[in-house]
Parts: structure tokens; C-alpha cells; sequence
């Protein structure tokens, strides 16, 4: 949300002044400045191979007697859902990356035709000085106005906790709670950022249905957007002690040829490539538990009590407000 | 942004819990009495489930008549009176008149404690051994309350909901609270504090569906001696009840981002 509020600012000073100061990423990892010359970061392609090559893996059980996914675990390393699909380095903040798409096989987002226009415009008025864009302001991402919804809230660091009939997925300053009591969903005239949650286990998998959606929300920061009749299903499986294989199907006829999945690994904090060992805290700040007993602990993150500035500028760089596009 | 979490110096264990021998009034003694509640796993008092108040305490903590919109209530301070030092009492009365624009609520902001248990929307406790978690479906506010052995930080830190250390006080749990800003109220009606507020929680299983929630507040900034809230939690009956969605920051944005004078964006 930063990075892109800084790159409509658009003057290196600003960038420079304020990543000091938000130096850390979802996962705790350091903030890196990417180079033309960064090596793509590896997605759903090199991560689908990965997962074939594993031995089979069964989790353990919670007392309840299904598989035990409790902890903090990390979003996918890299360069964040700047752009779900495959691309070159485009900024600083953006690195060259592979695609979260794992269906289709070519790592796009099968849009309709007028969607994928829709797409095509959203993403050329970001003013955000990408390659392609046509100077004009249209939307601001979601995101930079505090608002959060599926499946982005994924893609952070969370923990998860398991009470019997309940999955219960926390951040520093959100919650979902999905439960698995078997109950059915509301109806799905009633809509909210994060729709309406249903779990049940298929074996190994936690599979999250979510209807309601509203549609408000983008799936990453460049435009890639749902709708209000949008349906999700996530799965959530553990390949390995301290990997989750996350999936999420995505599928709505008004909007795209196909239901279309995104996949990715995502890690528990202090495991997988690149990280911290010291830091069990996938959640909020890294802290190191070997000195700080606070390190484990959840502390306040607001983000509406302290974005006035942000909406101001916003407002008057003449962004709109996004309303889920219609044919 | 998240805090950075570094401590300079050494770690002054702050009086972690107080606790206040206050004149007991009736209305405390409504439930205490003899309920044992069940376990949790870990063995102790099972406080989980989704909770609600139904009362009026969201526009005003004291008695107060019906008007547009707000119905008369009875009010959840003990005695009614809030001793306010004069400057404070000024100040509320003040808040009262502007309360539309003054309301931190009205920004959508984080409510602060212990004002977010009795808005008018469930909330949900969820108990770990050395944590609790309270999730409320307002905003989707989150509040850990750690039982770790660590003190309050060295403070002192400016949160809107504080930082909040559990304890168990018998079948009582006790949540003590400090490290407050100075920018939210306990009610619409303009009641507030300063940053050297102290919140001291206790919520008291009294029945398979009841618990009393009560509250001493201190600030010796704002009022000449300590002072007590009480009310009863209801356990929501409804089949498949949840948490649903309240997303007050969106909802005011919405509303207000196409009117050409909107105060939000001054």
C-alpha cells in the first residue's frame, strides 16, 4: 500500500525517506530495493514442480483429530501481489516474478474480453509511472484506503489457530473465523469484504468456500479485480512439517472463461528460504525471541487512524472510488 | 506500521496488576455467588463464545433520557457519578455539544477500552493458555490479552486499545490495562480520559449464558479518584450465530468520497 502511494508520489526523494521507516514486509523479511538485474522471483510455476517431487505427508492431528495447522506463517517470499501474473522488473518495488496463477497453464487470468479491457484500463490509470500507462488518474488501489478483503488477506502473514468447529486465521489487526461445524452459508445477497467462509476437511485439506464477496477489493495491486457473484475456494494443505500448500480457485462466468487458481507455498515463520531462524513472528515486526521477550507478541497496528494524509492526497490527485466493474 | 519493538534501558516492571478496594455496591453483587463454569482444555474457566451487551452504555455510560435515535437508558457507572476534576468536567460537557464532529467513532477509529465491549455488536473470546484473544465484529478490532509472565512494556506507548495483561482471579478473569492514547471516549455522549488511563477488566461467568463484565477506571489526570462500571454479557442464542462483518472505515469512505465539501478529506 505504501510502495504505491510513494510511486504516485513519484519523486525518489519520498521513496527514500520513508522506507527506512516501514523497512519490513509482510513476513518480516527486509525490504530489498529490486534492480533490473534481480533474478525472477519463483512462483506458482517452480513451486508446482517443487511439490510434485515430495513425499507424501501426513499431518499431525489436534485433539479434535484433524490435521493440526496451527502456528504463524508467512505470505509467498518475493515482491508481494504487486501483479499476480508473470512480469519483467518494472520498479524498485516491483521484481521481475513468476505468475500465481497455476491454472490455467500460462499463468494468466482468463478475463473475458470486456474484463480483460476493464483490467487493461484500471491498470493504465494507476499513475503509478509503470511501463503503459496513460497519464490519466483512474482508481488507487483499495488497499492504500485501508480496505481489505479476500483473497489478498492470504497473501499476508497470519496465524492460525484451531478450536473444535472453528479455523481461526489472525493477524495484528484483522480476524477470519470459518467454521467447520457444517453449517450452511448465509445467503449470498448478504456481501462483505471477506464473503461468508465455510470449512470442511477432506483429508489432509482445509477447504475454505467463500460466497458473498463484494467485490470491492482487488486480488493484487494492479488492477486485477472480482465482482460481487465472484466464488472462492481456498485449500489449505500441509506438504511438509513447515509448508502449507495454499490454492485458491477463483471463478465467475461474468467475468472470466474459466475458474482460474492461484498457488503458492507459504511457510512457517522462521522456516523457508531466505528467513530469520530467530524470528517465530510471521506476524507484525520481526523480533529476535533470543532477546526480546516481547518478540511473540501481537502488538496494535491501526491503519485508518493514521492514513488522513494519505486520503487527502489521494482526493486531490482525482483517484475514484472503485466500484466493481459491470459489463 | 507496526511498533518497533526495542527497549532501551531496563525494563521497569510496571505495577502490573492493581487491584482497588472500592465501596462494593449492590449492583456488583447481583451474580457473583456460587456458578462454577466449565474448563477449557488447558483447565481453565471457559469464557469462550460469542458475547454481547444489551443496554445503552454506546451513547451514554450514565443515565440519560430518550432522544432521536437514542433510547433512555439506565447507566453502567456505579452511583452514576463520574468524578471529573473541574478542567475534565468542562471538558466533557464541551465534547457533548461538538460530540458529532469530536467522536472518535465518527472517524471510524479504533474505539479504545473499555468503550468496544459495549458497542451494540458481538464479540468473540477465543482462550489459549497464555493468551485470550477477544475478536469484536466491530471494525474487526483484535485484542490480545497475554498471560506470558511478561510485565506491561516500559512504556509509555500511545495505542488506542492499550496493552492488555491477563490473569486468573479465582473463576474471574482479570485484564489490566495500560498504555493508552488520549484520543478515544467511552461513549457518544462525550465522556474521556488521558493517556494515563488504567483499565482494570473483570469478566465473571454467572450462568451458562451470563457474565458479569466489571471495570474500574483510573486517571488521575481526569478524575479526582477511581471509579467502577458493571453490566451483564449475554452468550448470543441464535442458531449458527457468527461474527459477521462491520467495516466502519470503508463504509464512511464510501459515503463520503464524491461530496465535494467532505469534512474527512481536510
Amino acid at each position: 500500500m505504501k510502495q504505491w502511494l510513494f510511486a504516485i508520489l513519484g519523486t525518489a526523494a519520498a521513496v527514500l525517506f520513508v522506507l527506512p521507516m516501514t523497512g519490513r514486509a509482510a513476513g518480516g523479511e527486509p525490504q530489498a530495493f529490486y534492480r533490473p538485474d534481480t533474478p525472477k522471483f519463483p512462483q506458482a510455476r517452480t513451486w508446482v514442480a517443487q511439490k510434485a517431487e515430495l513425499p507424501p505427508y501426513k499431518a499431525p492431528r489436534t485433539p479434535d483429530g484433524v490435521p493440526n495447522l496451527q502456528g504463524n506463517w508467512n505470505g509467498p517470499i518475493g515482491g508481494g501481489n504487486d501483479d499476480l501474473e508473470e512480469h519483467d522488473y518494472i520498479d524498485v518495488t516491483t521484481p521481475p516474478q513468476e505468475s500465481y496463477v497455476s491454472d490455467p497453464p500460462d499463468g494468466k487470468v482468463p478475463y473475458t474480453p470486456w474484463a480483460l479491457a476493464k483490467r487493461n484500463e484500471i491498470r493504465a490509470g494507476l499513475a503509478r509511472g509503470w511501463p503503459g500507462e496513460t497519464g490519466q488518474r483512474l482508481y488507487g488501489d483499495p488497499n492504500a484506503l485501508c480496505l481489505v478483503g479476500m483473497p489478498r488477506l492470504s497473501f499476508g502473514a497470519q496465524e492460525i489457530l484451531q478450536k473444535p468447529g472453528a479455523v481461526i486465521m489472525l493477524t495484528t489487526n484483522t480476524y477470519r473465523v470459518i467454521p467447520t461445524d457444517g453449517r450452511p452459508h448465509m445467503s449470498s445477497s448478504a456481501k462483505s469484504f471477506f464473503g461468508n467462509s465455510r470449512g470442511r476437511w477432506e483429508g489432509e485439506t482445509l477447504v475454505v468456500d467463500i460466497t458473498g464477496l463484494n467485490g470491492e477489493t482487488w486480488i493484487d495491486s494492479a488492477g486485477n479485480f472480482y465482482g460481487p457473484n465472484t466464488h472462492m475456494v481456498e485449500r489449505w494443505t500441509m506438504v511438509e512439517a513447515n509448508t502449507i500448500d495454499y490454492q485458491i480457485t477463483i471463478d465467475d462466468p461474468s467475468l472470466y472463461t474459466r475458474p482460474w487458481t492461484m498457488t503458492y507455498p507459504k511457510r512457517r515463520a522462521g522456516t523457508g528460504p531466505g528467513a530469520n531462524p530467530l524470528s517465530t513472528t510471521a506476524v507484525g515486526a520481526a523480533g529476535n525471541v533470543g532477546t526480546d521477550p516481547y518478540a511473540k507478541e501481537f502488538w496494535e497496528q491501526t491503519c485508518t487512524e493514521g492514513n488522513h494524509d494519505n486520503l487527502v492526497v489521494l482526493k486531490k490527485l482525482g483517484f475514484k472510488w472503485f466500484n466493481p466493474p459491470t459489463p | 506500521m507496526p511498533v518497533k519493538r526495542t527497549f532501551v534501558g531496563s525494563v521497569v516492571a510496571l505495577a502490573a496488576f492493581v487491584s482497588f478496594t472500592l465501596a462494593s455496591t449492590p449492583g456488583a453483587a447481583q451474580t457473583s455467588g456460587t456458578y462454577t463454569p466449565p474448563k477449557t482444555r488447558e483447565g481453565q474457566p471457559d469464557l469462550q463464545g460469542i458475547w454481547q451487551v444489551l443496554n445503552t452504555a454506546a451513547w451514554d455510560i450514565q443515565d440519560h433520557s430518550a432522544t432521536l435515535g437514542v433510547p433512555a437508558g439506565r447507566g453502567v457507572v456505579e452511583g452514576n457519578e463520574i468524578p471529573y476534576t473541574p478542567a475534565a468536567l468542562a471538558k466533557k460537557q464541551e465534547n457533548f455539544k461538538n460530540r458529532e464532529a469530536l467522536d472518535p467513532v465518527n472517524k471510524c477509529f479504533l474505539p479504545g477500552v473499555p468503550r468496544v465491549t459495549y458497542m451494540p455488536y458481538p464479540f468473540q473470546i477465543v482462550q489459549q493458555a497464555d493468551r485470550v484473544t477477544i475478536l469484536y465484529e466491530y471494525s474487526r478490532v483484535i485484542r490480545f490479552v497475554y498471560m506470558n509472565g511478561n510485565p506491561h512494556p516500559a512504556g509509555h506507548i500511545d495505542w488506542y486499545m492499550g496493552d492488555s495483561r491477563g490473569r486468573w482471579d479465582g473463576n474471574t478473569f482479570v485484564v489490566d490495562v495500560t498504555d493508552f492514547n488520549d484520543e478515544t471516549w467511552f461513549d457518544r455522549a462525550g465522556n474521556h480520559h488521558s493517556d494515563a488511563l488504567h483499565v482494570v477488566e473483570r469478566f465473571t461467568r454467572t450462568g451458562p449464558d451470563h457474565m458479569l463484565y466489571e471495570v474500574t477506571i483510573e486517571d488521575p489526570k481526569v478524575f479526582t479518584r477511581p471509579w467502577k462500571m458493571s453490566m451483564p454479557l449475554y452468550r448470543r442464542q441464535e442458531k449458527d450465530v457468527e461474527l459477521l462483518e462491520y467495516e466502519c472505515g470503508a463504509y464512511l469512505l464510501k459515503q463520503e468520497w464524491d461530496k465535494p465539501n467532505s469534512q474527512l478529506f481536510r
